[in-house]
């Protein structure tokens, strides 16, 4: 009998000690983060590869008896003649709810110091954008609880929004706060308890940004409460340029999770020209082909690809981009910008002149559009901020002839106070978002000439001590603003009342 | 870069002479080794590592190298070659290679394919999954 059970059992062995099969290859050379494989016959495209020593690489150029690698890691102690195995796995990284409020480097790893990451599922980083099947019409707001943005640039969700600029003018600020603005408006929906609540979660991918900017951007998060809705991936300049080049399809599969799961999220991608220049790198040393200003032929296929990911699921999530450019000098017309502007739904123009002049953010409100943003404002933003745009577009034809100094009508001298009223009105300090009830009411304000007779340089000074009426004495107004969102007769009754009785205290303040 | 280009060709097609129903063929390699000497083409140095570089890879392929811990048997190694000759569809023949680092089990390698069953093995597998 007993022979019986060691028959099954030498059974058993072999069956578990079944031989795995891999392909190997030698390493030929290596340099700049770039290494040249002998071998490897059976690699597939975009695969891992283990080199020895626990660092991973992606097959980017299979050639007939070559393939050429990038090295995710470090690369020092690889030499020539090391043996290279390949793993039948493309890139994938952790996902899900586990990486909320924690910092991950390209491959997912945590680099916070916080402990290791639980995440139970992980997802491939290259993946095909969303068909047109599965996709729906964006119609679902995102407020950016910037007032400039969400009244005539308004976002929606699944849209793909480019913040666009010169450097130092404002891009990564616009991004946190509405980072920030999306943590408190999850806040006060999750408190409420609300059913149909849905709430951003934010992926920011910091690619190729100082080592300083990136810790003052996350604690600008966790002061504002923002980072416990928040992944963060990282990729300083510092780090070699395939992990750059990964990060923003590591975070873009992050984002994938919440959106197949029916969450919401948001992906900022900061900066995408300093990605493009990273890829550039790694394609000239992987010898393909370089094009205009020495980028790859692909280029925007890289982008392309990347975006597209952004959607809004028919009976699941969404995934909303902000994708943000580098301009040299304003110039939209080089290379990397068309082709994102061209991809985008839409894009959010800063410029150098406003923002030098203190009109912070420094929205061209000229030159910014969003595609599909307004069938996603609520009817209230719409009620009294439809014409805003208009009406400023008309302030600067009106100032440029001003400046003439010629003797100007009434009628254009009313239109010209109107304009400066609205022009500082919209200023706002940074780390600030408004909620949109908040601006709804200023906006209300505004429309109904309460701002008129202030004059231009107190029109700060009066919506702030406005703000403040508003949150310490109005709050079940502000509320039912929100959770109408739109101007009902009670409402507006009521934003009269208040505003009367404001404008009389202000006026006595004075 | 064109010269290079030329070189690389000309090892390539010096290869495919030599190789004759799938097996490398030692007569051809002569006759290509005597018609390099001859001729005297380009780079001769270049050319003749490239080749050479083409030539054991074929050479390879043909060939399972099979490394052990422990004893291994001949009739293992038959075992070993009837069954990749069977895999590649070409004549596959086995060799024994010592190599105590793999503690226990057997490591075949074919070309750049490796099988491997070693106790070393699965213990860097395990490692790579904690
Ligand atoms: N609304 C604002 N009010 C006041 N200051 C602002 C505002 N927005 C931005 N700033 C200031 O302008 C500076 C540049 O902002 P930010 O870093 O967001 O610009 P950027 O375009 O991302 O720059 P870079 O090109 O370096 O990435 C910061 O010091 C920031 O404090
Ligand atoms: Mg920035």
């Amino acid at each position: 009998m007993s022979n019986v059970i060691e028959q099954i059992e030498s059974q058993i062995a072999k069956l578990s000690s079944k031989a795995v099969k891999k392909n190997t290859g030698t390493i030929r050379t290596v340099a700049d983060g770039v290494a040249k494989l002998d071998g490897l016959s059976d690699v597939m495209y975009n695969e891992m590869v283990q080199f020895p020593g626990g660092a991973i690489g992606i097959a980017l150029n299979l050639e007939e008896d070559e393939v050429g690698c990038v090295v995710l890691g470090d690369v020092a102690q690889l030499k020539e003649g090391d043996e290279v195995a390949t793993t039948g796995k493309l890139l994938s990284v952790p996902v899900g709810k586990a990486l909320l409020g924690r910092v991950v480097d390209a491959l997912g790893r945590p680099v916070d110091g916080k402990g290791p990451i639980d995440a139970k599922e992980t997802y491939p980083v290259e993946k095909i954008a969303p068909g047109i099947m599965v996709r729906k019409s964006v119609n679902q707001p995102l407020f950016t609880g910037i007032m400039a943005i969400d009244s005539m640039i308004p976002i929606g969700r699944g849209q793909r929004e480019l913040i666009i600029g010169d450097r130092g003018t404002g891009k990564t600020t616009i991004c946190i706060d509405t980072i920030i603005n999306q943590a408190r408006i999850n806040k006060v929906g999750l408190a409420s308890g609300a059913k149909d609540f849905r709430p951003v979660y934010s992926i920011y991918v910091a690619v190729g940004q100082k080592q300083s900017n990136v810790v003052r951007t996350i604690a600008a998060l966790e002061a504002a409460g923002a980072l416990e809705y928040t992944v963060i991936v990282s990729a300083p300049a510092a780090d070699n340029p395939a992990n750059q080049y990964l990060a923003p399809f590591s975070g873009a599969a992050i984002g994938e999770w919440f959106m197949e799961n029916g969450m919401d999220a948001l992906i900022v991608y900061d900066d995408l020209s300093k990605h493009a220049v990273a890829y550039r790198q790694i394609s000239l040393i992987l010898k393909r082909p370089s094009g205009r200003e020495a980028y790859p032929g692909d280029v925007f296929y890289l982008h392309s690809r990347l975006l597209e990911r952004a959607a809004r699921l028919d009976g699941k999530g969404s995934l909303t981009a902000l994708p943000v450019i580098e301009t040299q000098a304003g110039d939209v017309s080089a290379y990397i910008p068309t082709n994102v502007i061209s991809i985008t739904d839409g894009q959010i123009f800063l410029e150098t002149d406003l923002f030098n002049q203190g009109i912070r953010p420094a929205v061209s409100v000229g030159l910014s559009v969003s595609r599909v943003g307004s069938s996603a404002q609520i009817k209230v933003t719409k009620q009294v901020g439809g014409k805003l745009k208009g009406e400023l577009a008309q302030f600067r034809e009106l100032a440029a002839f001003a400046q003439f100094g010629s003797d100007l009508d009434a009628k254009t001298k009313a239109q010209l106070d109107r304009g400066a009223r609205i022009v500082e009105l919209f200023k706002q300090p940074q780390l600030n978002p408004l909620a949109i009830e908040m601006q709804a009411a200023i906006l209300w304000a505004l429309q109904k000439n309460y701002f008129d007779s202030i004059d231009t340089k107190q029109v700060v000074a009066a919506a702030n001590s406005l703000k403040d009426y508003l949150t310490t004495r109005k709050a079940d107004l502000l509320a039912s603003i929100r959770n109408e969102a739109k101007l009902s007769d009670a409402i507006e009754a009521g934003l009269k009342a208040s505003a009367d009785e404001w404008k009389a205290t202000f006026a006595a303040k004075k | 870069m064109r010269a290079a280009k030329k070189t690389k060709l000309l090892a390539k097609q010096l290869f495919k002479l030599s190789v004759v129903n799938g097996a490398v063929s030692a007569e051809q390699v002569a006759g290509v080794l005597g018609w390099v000497e001859k001729t005297a083409p380009r780079q001769p140095v270049t050319l003749l590592k490239l080749y050479r570089g083409y030539i054991a890879a074929e050479i390879a392929k043909s060939r399972a190298i099979v490394e052990h811990a422990g004893a291994v048997t001949d009739a293992t190694l038959k075992m070993i070659e009837g069954a990749m000759t069977q895999k590649y569809r070409r004549v596959v023949t086995a060799s024994a290679k010592p190599n105590p680092a793999l503690i226990a089990g057997l490591r075949v390698r074919v070309g750049s394919d490796v099988y491997e069953s070693t106790v070393a093995g699965q213990l860097a597998t395990l490692s790579s999954a904690v």
